[in-house]
């Protein structure tokens, strides 16, 4: 308590520059003592003495006075700083280009850090985003793996109360709403009850949802999203209570989230799922339609928790039900996946090597201060002798050093900071909406402390190489030749040329690696995809089950549409079908071949499934290859057909012809259906992979129906001008029901590609900062040396060297230094290729052209960047060199 | 090696220096009520019965160190003989904190004692 307060008075003793009355104290104490000693009877003069000798030394006692009172080394370590600001203060060119290079550095390091905390690390709107996963289903022998699960899994993992606290299920539930100006679709959740728990998300106003509302029929609520409820009720807090249509059904609005919470994606608004008790039973394991999200308990690791999967997977195989004999079949088994890389999906390995790309950034800004401090220390080499010869520790000056690098560590930082919070909102407004959405701007306290280490890690890297050079330096030497070369200059010198060596080879390895994503990209985009997106445009629309319940119904409406469609000025061909590729939707299911017996253990056919309608395939364009598309006269009353893709053909009909032949849908009393025809094979989710599964296509028209399907209408003009012919379409079909999502086909191709894309460019713009920053450490580098060398360019000259000659002399110097750069970043490439090559995509990751590529772009930028010291040295008039000294 | 520690016992004597004049600068101020520097130092010097003589200027971070803790306070004032002077007082906190150190001292001599009481049988 008492050193606390001792400690306390004396910081502010050391802020605080209060005048002391020390010396009145001290005199009125000497007059006095002389004044007694006066009465004593000594002579005034002989008093005073006496008095002095008394007490003392009087700097001594002023000097541990000053020292008792303040913090001695808070003292010296606020001087230094000081110092060091007036140092930087005193060359601004150094200093503006240190802290610049640095902000660049730091600020690059930040914003991606920032993303890759949001995305994750720290989630927005996720209480202790760590513990909370999704349950992820794999059926190794049909070659299936995803991020989903069936309903019954939901009380397996609701009653493992030793592993998870909370388990909830989620399905998409888009809604028509009605009541607005015009139809609009929302983006909706269906949801089990504790799904806001298992995030430990609370509602900005109202409430969510009950347990007892999730029950059929008895969920006919909903809870706004803040981006749905400020869009669609403008922000209205008199919203809950209110009952609204959504399709065509009331619903009573009884919460609103806070702007920060919209999983699972976008959402606008939720609603409980209501699932019939039924669906949680048994044997309906396999029905995978839902996403499981859930929450480990406190002090339950993922691990363990994995471990439990094992186990409830084993039950079922146990269970001796008829699902498991299946799931034994397929090698069934669920397992968890970390919540937060199942929302960041392909962005994770994207944003890890972004990560390290701006890592690699920073140690090259590093490298280039630490080589402009190193040319510092030689310029002032002999300011630090006379310090030195003036009694100066090694230690302090090393201090003094240590402190100029803190100095513009601080200042880099906190405009690296500034650099940072633009830089992130660029990135966001420049980023495909689907990888950045409901991230924000704001840097939040992680980012800020990322920010300060990187601060710090770059003071000790850019600081301690001249610090050490200064530790080694001979200071009597300096102060002996006056400026001219010694040997620590040359040694110094040598110093600079590795740095420059090393950020060349950083940069090549990060060009390189940029390169590879460049060739990567352009090669995909040469990818077929199995069909025509050219003048396609598709949209969306959901019949509401109250008023289109049944599926002839629902048929009817397709059909009419299609009518109106096709009809329309500038239709080439317009088709219906769910779900489209590139769309991110997907169907998958099991089916029988006639005639068929599967062997025990054999899980049987598998397949994606789509449903379609005539005049679909020639929309898209897919090409047949032999038998028919589907015709207007497959109808609900003919013969029921199906379209196969030749994977699937390939796969389950590999010695016979598989038109003319039946399948059915594993399932009982399902009908038969004939095989009339073989398309090409149409991949699905992104060019740069195929999922490798087969297609098999129903008619959307005949039998069990569809309540809703995309819209394809190919035409020669705008796609563009397709919008308003397929509104009116729509509407001349049943004017209340809502179409939405429009885009063409080539947007859906070329957003599959976004994150991709951006990414490479992202990495680009950071190799072509590498390329900068490299360029302008060997210009520093060369001029440096030009400088020193002005008298031997001068004698040279004098004894008849050409100008070319001078110019290759210095030139040479440059490209010698960027040249073993250069080999030892090809090196480095090649070492890296390897954690990279599952992200290229047809690009070995050694690829020779690139290597030459970008080593040319990196030599030639090497060469400009000598060359302009080595014109400087070319002009150099030799009467006035060997005059300077 | 040898200057190390010998440099070492040094600024260990002057700690228990220090401490030990604290202790009479506060034992002091509570006897005699409000004095200034110089008084104080008369006093310890009249006390020790002249067995101590201290450079006058130590006094002063001692004082300093006390104030910061709390021990003790300051004011200007004017001495006996109308001179212009800083005066020290002890604070409540500096009461306890004495009596705590008297303790302590106390405690210290009797242990000593009892050491010195052994003589030199053994020798």
């Amino acid at each position: 308590m008492k050193t606390l307060r001792r400690t306390w008075n004396r910081l502010w003793g050391s802020v605080l520059i209060e005048n002391s009355d020390l010396s009145d104290e001290i005199q009125s104490h000497i007059d006095m003592q002389t004044a007694d000693n006066l009465r004593a009877g000594l002579p005034p003069e002989e008093a005073r003495r006496q008095a002095r000798l008394k007490f003392g030394g009087l700097d001594s006692t002023k000097e541990s006075y000053r020292d008792q009172r303040g913090l001695p080394w808070l003292e010296t370590t606020w001087a230094d700083l000081r110092y060091a600001a007036r140092g930087l203060r005193h060359s601004p060119a150094f200093t503006i280009v240190a802290v610049l290079t640095l902000a660049i550095g730091i600020g690059a390091n930040t914003a991606i850090f920032s993303l890759v905390n949001q995305l994750l690390l720290h989630p927005p709107g996720i209480d202790h985003p760590e513990r909370v996963v999704g349950v992820r289903t794999e059926y190794p022998k049909l070659n299936l793996a995803f991020n989903g699960s069936s309903s019954s899994d939901l009380p397996d993992l609701r009653s493992s109360t030793n592993v998870f606290e909370r388990a909830a299920i989620v399905r998409r539930g888009d809604l028509n709403y009605t009541d607005g100006p015009a139809p609009e679709r929302l983006r909706g959740a269906m949801v089990s009850a504790e799904w806001f728990d298992v995030f430990g998300a609370k509602p900005l106003t109202g409430r969510v949802f009950t347990p007892q509302e999730d029950q059929p029929n008895l969920n006919r609520v909903a809870v706004l999203s803040y981006a749905g409820w400020t869009r669609i009720f403008g922000a209205d807090r008199n919203v809950i209570g209110k009952v609204v249509q959504f399709d065509q059904t009331p619903y009573q609005i009884v919460g609103v989230m806070p702007a920060n919470f919209e999983q699972p994606w976008n959402t606008d608004v939720w609603t409980p799922l209501g699932l019939d008790p039924q669906l949680y039973a048994p044997q309906n394991r396999l029905n995978e339609s839902f996403f499981l999200a859930a929450r480990l308990k406190p002090g339950v690791s993922f691990e363990q928790g994995q471990a439990w999967m094992r186990v409830l997977t084993e039950r079922v195989y146990n269970a001796g039900i008829p699902i498991s004999a299946i799931a034994k079949n397929g090698n069934w088994s669920i397992s968890l996946v970390h919540y937060t890389d199942d929302s960041a999906g392909d962005n994770k390995p994207a944003l890890l090597l972004l990560l390290g790309a701006v890592g690699f950034v920073l140690l090259i800004a590093c490298a280039n201060i630490a080589g402009l401090m190193v040319a510092r220390t030689s310029v002032r080499a002999r300011e630090l002798a006379v310090r030195a010869a003036l009694g100066a520790s090694r230690i302090r000056l090393l201090r003094q050093m240590l402190s100029e690098s803190l100095v513009l560590a601080i200042v880099g930082g906190v405009m690296g900071l500034v650099f940072a919070a633009g830089a992130v909102r660029l990135i966001l407004r420049l980023a495909p909406e689907n990888a950045v959405a409901g991230l924000n701007t704001s840097l939040d306290v992680y980012v800020m402390l990322f920010c300060a280490a990187a601060t710090i890690l770059a003071a000790v890297l850019f600081g301690l190489m001249p610090a050490w050079q200064v530790s080694r330096t001979d200071l009597q030497g300096s102060l002996k030749t006056e400026g001219r070369t010694n040997t620590s200059d040359s040694r110094r010198q040598r110093l600079r040329s590795l740095l420059v060596i090393g950020e060349t080879a950083l940069a090549l390895t990060l060009l390189v690696v940029a390169g590879l994503f460049v060739r990567s990209f352009l090669r995909i985009q040469t990818v077929n995809p199995g069909f025509n997106p050219k003048g396609v445009m598709t949209a969306m629309y959901r019949l509401p089950l109250a008023q289109y319940a049944a599926g002839r119904d629902q048929a009817n409406f397709h059909r009419a549409l299609l009518t109106n469609l096709r009809a329309a000025p500038g239709v080439v061909a317009a088709g219906l079908g769910y779900p489209t590729p590139f769309s991110g939707d997907n169907q998958a299911g099991s089916f029988q071949i006639e005639g068929q017996t599967l062997d025990p253990g054999d899980p049987g056919p598998h397949g994606d499934r789509r449903f379609i309608s005539p005049g679909y395939m020639e929309t898209l364009g897919i090409p047949l290859k032999r038998g028919r598309y589907f015709t207007d006269q497959d109808s609900a009353d003919s013969e029921r057909v199906a379209i196969i893709d030749e994977d699937l053909a390939r796969r389950y009909w590999p010695t016979e012809d598989p038109i003319g032949k039946r399948m059915r849908v594993t399932a009982n009393n399902a009908p038969w259906v004939t095989i009339v025809g073989i398309v090409g094979h149409v991949m699905h989710w992104r060019l740069a992979s195929d999922s490798g599964v087969g297609v098999y296509y129903f008619s959307l028209l005949q039998g069990r129906s569809l309540p809703g399907a995309t819209i394809a209408v190919k035409t020669a003009g705008d796609p563009n001008l397709m919008v308003g012919v397929i509104r009116d379409a729509v509407r001349a079909a049943d004017p209340h029901q809502a179409v939405h999502t429009f885009g063409t086909m080539d947007y859906y191709i070329s957003r599959s590609l976004d994150t991709r894309r951006f990414g490479m460019r992202l990495l680009g713009f950071f190799g072509a900062v590498a390329l900068f920053l490299a360029a302008l450490g060997l210009y520093g580098v060369i001029s440096y040396s030009v400088a020193q060398r002005t008298r031997e360019i001068g004698i040279r000259m004098a004894l008849g060297a050409k100008r070319q000659s001078v110019l290759a002399l210095v030139v040479g110097q440059g490209f010698r230094l960027a040249a073993v750069g250069v080999a030892i970043g090809v090196g480095g490439a090649a070492l890296l290729g390897q954690y990279i090559q599952s992200q290229l995509f047809q690009v070995k990751s050694f690829d020779p052209l690139t290597v030459v590529a970008t080593s040319a772009a990196l030599l030639g930028a090497g060469l400009l960047a000598s060359y302009l010291p080595a014109r400087k040295a070319t002009r150099v008039d030799p009467a006035v060199t060997l005059r300077c000294e | 090696m040898f200057l190390w520690e010998s440099n070492r016992s040094m600024e260990q004597r002057t700690d228990v220096w220090q401490g030990t004049l604290a202790l009479m600068v506060l034992k002091t101020l509570n006897a005699l009520g409000p004095l200034h520097g110089y008084g104080i130092a008369r006093r310890i010097e009249q006390t020790s019965e002249n067995l101590l003589s201290i450079n006058h200027g130590t006094l002063y971070p001692v004082l300093l160190k006390l104030e910061q803790e709390g021990s003790i306070a300051s004011e200007w004032g004017v001495s006996d003989n109308n001179r212009k002077a800083k005066f020290y007082r002890i604070t409540r906190s500096g009461k306890k904190e004495l009596a705590a150190e008297e303790r302590e001292w106390q405690r210290a001599n009797d242990i000593i004692a009892r050491f010195s009481a052994l003589g030199g049988e053994s020798s």
